[in-house]
């Protein structure tokens, strides 16, 4: 019986990983010796990243969407149904069909799930973008506030030198939130403040979670009248009130709560006991360079699951896709993985409505801010409508 | 020990530049001389107004569309590519040619059955347009 390798998740780290090992091990493949299966819970598969853009009345449901078969090489097996259990040392998985699938290579790509009842009363009162339909919610009450006071607040994972969901996000949306006011007209009569928790991985009190980026903040944050605070980390929100306290003994009146919640892996992964995370949030130990899980034979993570200090985004994916696939071949063929993950991600941050940044970092070099640009815009804009889905293809 | 708050000597011939020196626009200079000397820098002048003119032109609605137009392009090709890679591996695999009967036999798949009427259809749609 040939190798069969399971890839768990149909997310963008999933898709472009299995697009990819087909292409790696098409000799293997054609003889029969290897056979990728892809199990994700649902048909369809979301362009995340998009979900930000929800919240400003950019994008519709249907045009972030792709059925996953579409995307998938047909050497690919894709089965609709929902991994209920691991059973790393029976090398299998149960799924919710209650089908058993066995394995000599398992991918992780399940991602992770925004968890605001994680704070008191953040779930009631607070918005965010990071789900569809929260992100429709958030666009109806950021498309009909007229005046107020519209605070923004971050919340990191309890386990140390682990980030919030895309790090930049926050950035992104509290400049693309200042724009979307201006074209509303009411921008005047609205005051924003951004505010960034005092611990924010390796580093306390700053604008964001790495040094150089954080420091040019102020100075774009001063020139569109954007209020910003440090040392704000949510401890629990007043929903009646609808006041906002921090840890450090600070409180915050707002009539929008737009707030990076909590993140935390998925049920199926909080359950296999695998992860020594805090707080139970279920970030795997991943081999900072293989992106092998430690201790477990054959089993690899990819994306928001790993408990790495690199961006839970999809350009994390694009960087880890090929290494997994490298090292999974290598181990089909050679006996052991080779290849190494620098912690690379690259991306183009929307700074505002119109304008874009590239940005690029690695485990050994922070992002180096340049200036936002109008074609940084269109390639961020171009991207979104079309490139992503040939990255997910593995074209790109 | 008042050797330690005196300044210390530089001799002005070291590490000193002109002021108008700029060795990054000195090599760009040297870079571009020869097109200068042909005449042909007025044709870079020329791509750079037209680049900037593209850039002017380009706006949220015409990248969408272009995107759009690339994803049409890049989604059919790559199924196409797709296609025939594994017909072509399934086919080179097999010892000797299928016969009739196993041609026949093909249809009685249900994906090969899908692949012919989305082939038809395409026809059906190509001939709406004529």
């Amino acid at each position: 019986m040939g190798k069969r390798i399971i890839i768990v998740g149909g997310g963008v780290g999933g898709t472009m990983l299995a697009n990819q090992l087909v292409k790696k091990l098409y000799p293997e493949i054609q003889r029969g010796e290897v056979r990728i299966t892809l199990l994700s819970n649902s048909p369809d598969h979301f362009y995340k990243p998009a979900f930000m853009y929800v919240a400003f009345n950019q994008f519709f449901h249907e045009e972030l969407k792709r059925p996953e078969r579409s995307l998938l090489r047909p050497e690919i097996e894709f089965q609709v149904d929902e991994v209920t259990r691991f059973d790393f040392s029976g090398q299998h998985v149960q799924t919710r069909s209650g089908k058993r699938y066995g394995y000599d290579f398992l991918v992780i790509a399940t991602g992770c799930v925004p968890a605001p009842e994680r704070i008191d009363g953040l779930k009631e009162a607070g918005d965010h973008f990071y789900q569809y339909q929260a992100a429709r919610q958030l666009a109806q009450r950021l498309s009909t506030i007229e005046k107020g006071r519209i605070f923004i607040t971050v919340s990191f994972p309890k386990t140390p030198n682990i980030p919030h969901q895309c790090g930049i996000a926050p950035v992104e949306t509290t400049l693309m939130l200042d724009d979307f006011l201006r074209r509303r007209g009411v921008r005047d009569k609205v005051e924003i403040v951004y505010t960034y928790p005092t611990t924010a991985q390796l580093l306390r009190n700053c604008l964001f979670l790495q040094r150089p980026t954080g420091e040019i903040l102020p100075g774009v944050f001063e020139q569109k009248n954007i209020r910003f605070q440090r040392g704000f980390t949510l401890s629990r929100v007043d929903p009646d009130r609808r006041v906002a306290y921090s840890e450090e003994g600070d409180e915050q009146p707002f009539d929008i709560l737009m707030a990076t919640p909590p993140i935390r892996a998925v049920d199926v992964v909080l359950e296999s006991g695998v992860s020594q995370a805090e707080n139970h949030e279920g970030w795997l130990p991943t081999n900072h360079e293989t992106l092998q899980v430690y201790g477990l034979e054959g089993v690899y993570v990819i994306g928001d699951t790993v408990d790495l200090p690199v961006s839970k985004a999809g350009g994390a994916c694009h960087n880890q896709a090929p290494v997994i696939a490298n090292n999974i071949t290598a181990e089909i063929r050679l006996g052991a993985p080779g290849a190494v993950y620098d912690g690379r991600v690259q991306a183009v941050a929307q700074m505002g409505l119109n304008a874009g940044m590239p940005l690029w970092y690695d485990y050994a070099h922070d992002v180096l801010p340049t200036p936002p640009s109008k074609l940084g815009g269109l390639l961020r804009n171009g991207f979104n409508r079309g490139l992503y889905w040939a990255v997910a293809r593995g074209m790109l | 020990m008042d050797a330690l708050n005196e300044s210390p000597v530089i001799s002005a011939s070291v590490n000193m530049l002109k002021p108008d020196h700029n060795a990054g626009l000195e090599a760009l200079l040297n870079k571009l001389q020869p097109l200068l000397d042909g005449g042909r820098m007025d044709n870079i002048v020329d791509v750079l107004a037209l680049v900037s003119d593209l850039v002017d032109l380009l706006d949220s609605a015409l990248v969408e569309k272009l995107a759009g137009l690339f994803e049409d392009a890049t989604a059919v090709s790559w199924s196409l590519g797709n296609a025939v890679r594994m017909a072509k591996a399934e086919t080179s695999a097999e010892e000797a040619p299928p016969s009739l009967y196993g041609l026949l036999s093909l249809l009685r798949e249900a994906d090969t059955r899908r692949g012919v009427a989305l082939a038809l259809r395409t026809l059906n749609a190509i001939g709406k347009q004529c």
